[in-house]
């Protein structure tokens, strides 16, 4: 990491393992690795060995089959393939869908597209601390409800849902049930085999991985049949067309890899570093954790603090890097939906700073950001009118 | 300025060091503020100053707001500090946005300085 700041915005995207550079780098200059693994030649077949054997460590980090794997540009695009192609693909049967306030982007803004298609989309509120009620859901679903879509772990406050519940409850309905996994595959236990899950979508830039590339998990039941949303070739199974990057697919399996030798020992050092944080600046006056410690991935800590300036705040706080809600959603400048869909203000959402932190993260990068988190709300109270 | 820096290096400056922050209550006999705010962003803007013999002795500010609006605001009381009440500069936004390299999308929020100046303005007719 560089020696000029602290990089605490680890759900925005996780810095690339060395080990999984290494492998990149191995890739990009070894013989055969460049070839299209769609071709038929030696050089193709290297490649598409290489893809393979990427798939294979993919699929033991999730207890998966290989061959349940598409492979995409990342967890947005396998948000859109998911929830897009299975809603089309059964909507001969009820084009109704229910989803969260709460969610990503990717999905929200994907329901919002089909909705203006003809599809009706429920949007179930959470309860204060961000959980989705089962109850709530089971009123929800109807006779012509295809899919509901939860995500595992919220990328601002890191409240984790019941997952297998609602899986649980939506197989019981006969509902397909996708969830945009892409915070907790690699930091906590995705085990598949146990989770009642259909469609799960995820990004190796979370886990230590490259940027660009991800996964879409199917699972191998009748009822899971997705339409593609794009066209062009008959790659991954004819549901995402494209020539595979080879180096970033290869970097995603080893950094899949490395995420099941070492979830249990970096779940312990970000359990550490968060109590730790939490130490340092729980005392401050008005502040609010948002989302409950017992429910939440512990390498994200979300807070609001009364009277500051969420700008003002960062500002203050560098060269600490941390994002005002959404890293995604951080140049609108508007509160985070995420924190309002949790009952807070507009103030309070607004003023909210995530804080997250992985693997790499020292104390020290800690007790800088507790030192400059500290020093900011201080200066901006010291200017604001706001009592 | 690049566009992936959003703060000159005067914006870092003033709102690292803004020296007029706070107010003046109980400071003067008498004090005329402007308390403006917008709801888009929730920006608030409260200005305060000290008037002694037709001149503002000294002037401050409170803000709830982004850095650049922060910056705004202690520029224009270093710049009115000490003068004539009735020479109370009229600040307009767009050239305090152009000293401070302030990204269009932040007009809004901009225009509070102009307003919360020219609530002075209207309030040192009585105040001279």
């Amino acid at each position: 990491m560089s020696q000029d700041l602290v990089y605490l915005d680890y759900a925005a995207t996780t810095p690339i393992d060395l080990r999984v550079v290494e492998a990149m780098q191995q890739c990009l200059t070894g013989v055969g690795a460049f070839a299209n693994p769609a071709s038929i030649h030696i050089a193709g077949r290297r490649a598409a060995a290489m893809v393979d054997s990427a798939r294979e460590q993919l699929a033991d980090l999730l207890g998966a089959q290989p061959a349940r794997l598409i492979w995409t540009s990342g967890a947005t695009e396998s948000d859109n393939l998911a929830i897009r192609g299975a809603a089309t693909a059964r909507a001969h049967r009820g084009k109704h869908l229910i989803t969260m306030p709460t969610e990503h982007k990717a999905v929200a803004d994907t329901f919002r597209a089909l909705a203006r298609e003809g599809f009706e989309v429920t949007w179930l509120n959470p309860d204060d601390n961000g959980l989705l009620s089962t109850e709530l859901l089971a009123d929800a679903i109807r006779d012509e409800t295809q899919l509901v879509s939860v995500m595992h772990v919220n990328n601002e406050t890191g409240v984790i849902q019941d997952i297998c519940a609602i899986g649980e409850l939506c197989r019981s309905r006969g509902v397909l049930f996708h969830t945009d996994a892409a915070q907790s595959v690699g930091k906590l236990e995705v085990d598949l085999r146990n989770m009642p899950v259909d469609l799960l979508s995820l990004t190796a830039h979370k886990f230590y991985g490259p940027q660009g590339i991800g996964a879409l998990y199917i699972a191998d039941r009748p009822q899971c049949s997705v339409f593609p949303i794009m066209f062009g070739g008959g790659q991954e199974q004819r549901l995402r067309p494209g020539t595979l990057p080879v180096h970033l697919v290869v970097g995603a399996g080893v950094a899949a890899s490395l995420a099941g030798e070492e979830r249990e020992v970096d779940l312990a050092h970000v359990v550490a570093l968060r109590d730790r944080l939490w130490a340092g600046i729980a005392a401050i006056p008005g502040l609010t954790r948002n989302g409950l410690e017992a429910d939440c991935y512990p390498g994200i800590l979300n807070v609001s603090v009364a009277g500051v300036e969420g700008e003002s705040l960062m500002l203050g706080m560098e060269p600490v890097c941390v994002a005002s809600g959404s890293a995604c959603n951080s140049t609108s400048g508007e509160p985070s939906y995420v924190l309002r869909s949790l009952g807070r203000s507009d103030v309070d959402a607004q003023s909210a700073v995530r804080f997250s932190f992985g693997k790499l993260t020292t104390e020290d990068d800690i007790e800088l950001a507790v030192e400059r988190y500290r020093r900011s709300v201080e200066h901006c109270r010291s200017m604001s009118p706001v009592t | 300025m690049a566009a992936s820096e959003p703060y000159n290096e005067q914006v870092r400056a003033l709102f690292e060091n803004p020296f007029h922050a706070g107010d003046l209550q109980g400071v003067y006999p008498e004090t005329l503020t402007a308390d403006v705010s917008e709801s888009e962003h929730g920006a608030r803007l409260v200005l305060y100053a000290g008037i002694d013999g037709g001149k503002i002795a000294e002037i401050r500010f409170r803000a709830f707001a982004c850095p650049h609006l922060v910056a705004a605001a202690e520029v224009v009381c270093r710049e009115a500090e000490g003068g004539k009440l009735s020479d109370l500069p009229t600040v307009k936004a767009n050239e305090l946005m152009e000293r401070l390299s302030v990204p269009v999308g932040k007009t809004g929020r901009m225009l509070l300085i102009e307003d919360a100046v020219e609530k002075l303005h209207a309030q040192s007719g009585c105040a001279g």
